[in-house]
């Protein structure tokens, strides 16, 4: 009888928390399966089954790492030898001054082409281009132009993050609320302050949604600009350690990127609330 | 007063040609070398030259293969995934932390890895093609479950409508645009998985034609190459929004009839 009280009990636990139970136990049993792939237990468990074939369940860390050696390896690089912060210094500052440049450009363009509609006409064709094109591809031009030096890695993450910033701009003027325009020009406001009062701020949610689509592609961009060599930074570190089959140094360094990307975003979003907070909600 | 459409096009193709002559004229006219800019005419020429090659055509046929079996096996295998896990709520919290981990993850750093596992040949680009390509579609066909019409599933409910009969005839009719959307969106990685794999290491490819051209100063084939490209990413859109249309003629317009 007592079981049959606490049965229920138990489930609603678990219905409660069944998003992270479940969750919890899917990746414990995936990390399980990595480190025994590599320590052999599968071989071993299958070996009375499938003989000599059982070897191929076996795989050398170089391969595939494993959690451990990849957590250690991490707190080496990180903690110990500190290797990794002049990668990430490198890289960092990649980004920033391409972020930078990619915002400098991106915003008046897209507000311009927003605001303006026969320079829109004018500036879409490129847009559409350069939005098909896998940006990535003129990196060999970029190279040829400015050498393999910091410039040429600036620019491609210039390249890659200036079209979502341009096209959410774009957007958010394209969108504004044309009541609020009118009443303005009612009162005989000059384009400017139309611009400054009305345009700017309901581009705010706008441009942060772009800079979250931005901050994604900016990272792509440190990585394959570091393709082709570099003093240092986290896209070499990674490259380097692959072509010397450092498997667990390239795991750290693609996390090091997910993680980084994944804060940056996550910041984008606070700032995001935190500018929603003045909007009075939408009622009409 | 003209009207906005051709203004559209007279504005648009204008810039577009001026922006062709300014760039030959800088190139033919020695203001700036033509080893570094190329000219539109030079890159025509270029595309002629490849176009007789048979060496150009086999560097297409490689990058086609690795771009159509990567995008494929993502098609495959993200679409059904993502209307699972948009149908069952277990399964969703079964697979979500390796998706939620692979998004976090731009695909493109794994390449080295790729490589480590599936050699320099077309097989690591396929993967890399695969891996970026396969995270949108799921995300998509997921969210399009997630957002169908409660009302219309209200209504199937209260007729006593199966599960797999509302799937059918709810569910899955919703979910197209969503799905075309992440498809289009997904040509786009799919097609950075294959310039990026072939500049990083590769024997052939459109894009390893370009790594090639870019270190032997070869400004209008690289041109070319670039081009190829951008014309794909155009067309493969292009076709995507063509079946979309075929897709979806049933539906009624919006606010056409009320």
């Amino acid at each position: 009888m007592k079981s049959a009280i606490r049965m229920p009990a138990l489930k609603q636990r678990y219905g409660a928390h069944e998003r992270a139970i479940l969750g919890f136990i899917v990746v414990t049993l995936f990390l399980l399966l990595w480190e025994g792939l590599e320590r052999g237990w599968w071989a071993d468990l299958l070996r009375p089954l499938l003989g000599a074939q059982a070897a191929r369940f076996a795989l050398k860390p170089i391969f595939i790492s494993s959690p451990p050696r990849i957590a250690e390896t991490a707190y080496r690089m990180f903690l110990i030898t500190g290797e990794i912060w002049k990668d990430i210094g490198w890289s960092g500052l990649e980004f920033v001054l391409g972020l930078a440049i990619a915002f400098a450009i991106g915003i008046p363009l897209g507000l311009a082409a927003g605001w303006y509609r026969r320079f829109s006409y004018a500036v879409e064709p490129f847009l559409a281009a350069l939005n098909a094109t896998p940006q990535v591809a003129l990196l060999p031009l970029l190279i040829l132009w400015l050498g393999t030096g910091l410039a040429s890695r600036v620019l491609i993450i210039v390249l890659l993050a200036v079209l979502p910033i341009a096209i959410s701009a774009l957007g958010a003027v394209r969108t504004a609320d044309t009541r609020l325009i009118r009443v303005a020009r009612s009162f005989s406001a000059g384009d400017w302050r139309l611009f400054r009062t009305i345009i700017l701020p309901s581009a705010v949610p706008f441009l942060l949604a772009g800079t979250r689509l931005a901050v994604g592609r900016g990272m792509i961009g440190i990585v394959v600009g570091e393709i082709y060599g570099s003093a240092a930074g986290i896209g070499m570190m990674i490259n380097q350690a692959g072509s010397r089959f450092e498997t667990d140094k390239v795991f750290v360094g693609v996390l090091t990127i997910a993680v980084a990307g994944v804060a940056l975003v996550e910041l984008v979003r606070v700032i995001e609330r935190r500018v929603e907070v003045w909007r009075p909600p939408v009622a009409t | 007063m003209m009207h906005p459409a051709y203004e559209r096009l007279l504005i648009g193709g204008g810039t577009l040609v001026v922006f062709l002559l300014a760039w030959e004229i800088c190139a033919d006219s020695g203001a700036i070398d033509p080893l570094f800019i190329s000219s539109p005419s030079r890159v025509a020429r270029a595309g002629a030259v490849l176009a007789a090659d048979p060496d150009f055509w086999n560097d297409v046929r490689v990058s086609a293969s690795e771009f159509i079996i990567g995008y494929g096996a993502a098609a495959a295998v993200g679409i059904p995934l993502g209307l699972t896990m948009g149908w069952s709520r277990r399964i969703s919290y079964v697979l979500g932390p390796f998706v939620d981990t692979l998004n976090a993850v731009p695909r493109v750093t794994l390449l080295p890895l790729l490589i480590i596992w599936f050699g320099i040949g077309i097989w690591s680009k396929v993967a890399v093609v695969f891996l970026g390509a396969v995270i949108p579609i799921v995300i998509s066909a997921l969210s399009g479950v997630k957002t169908n019409e409660a009302r219309f599933l209200t209504m199937a409910r209260s007729f006593s409508a199966s599960r797999p009969k509302i799937f059918v005839s709810i569910i899955l009719p919703g979910t197209v645009p969503f799905l075309f959307t992440g498809l289009k969106y997904a040509s786009g990685r799919a097609l950075l998985g294959v310039v990026v794999g072939e500049l990083y290491a590769a024997t052939s490819g459109v894009g390893h034609m370009i790594a090639d051209a870019g270190n032997m100063f070869q400004t209008d084939t690289l041109f070319f190459g670039v081009f190829v490209f951008t014309a794909t990413g155009l067309s493969v859109v292009a076709l995507l929004g063509m079946v979309e249309r075929r897709f979806e003629r049933w539906r009624p317009k919006v606010g056409a009839a009320t």
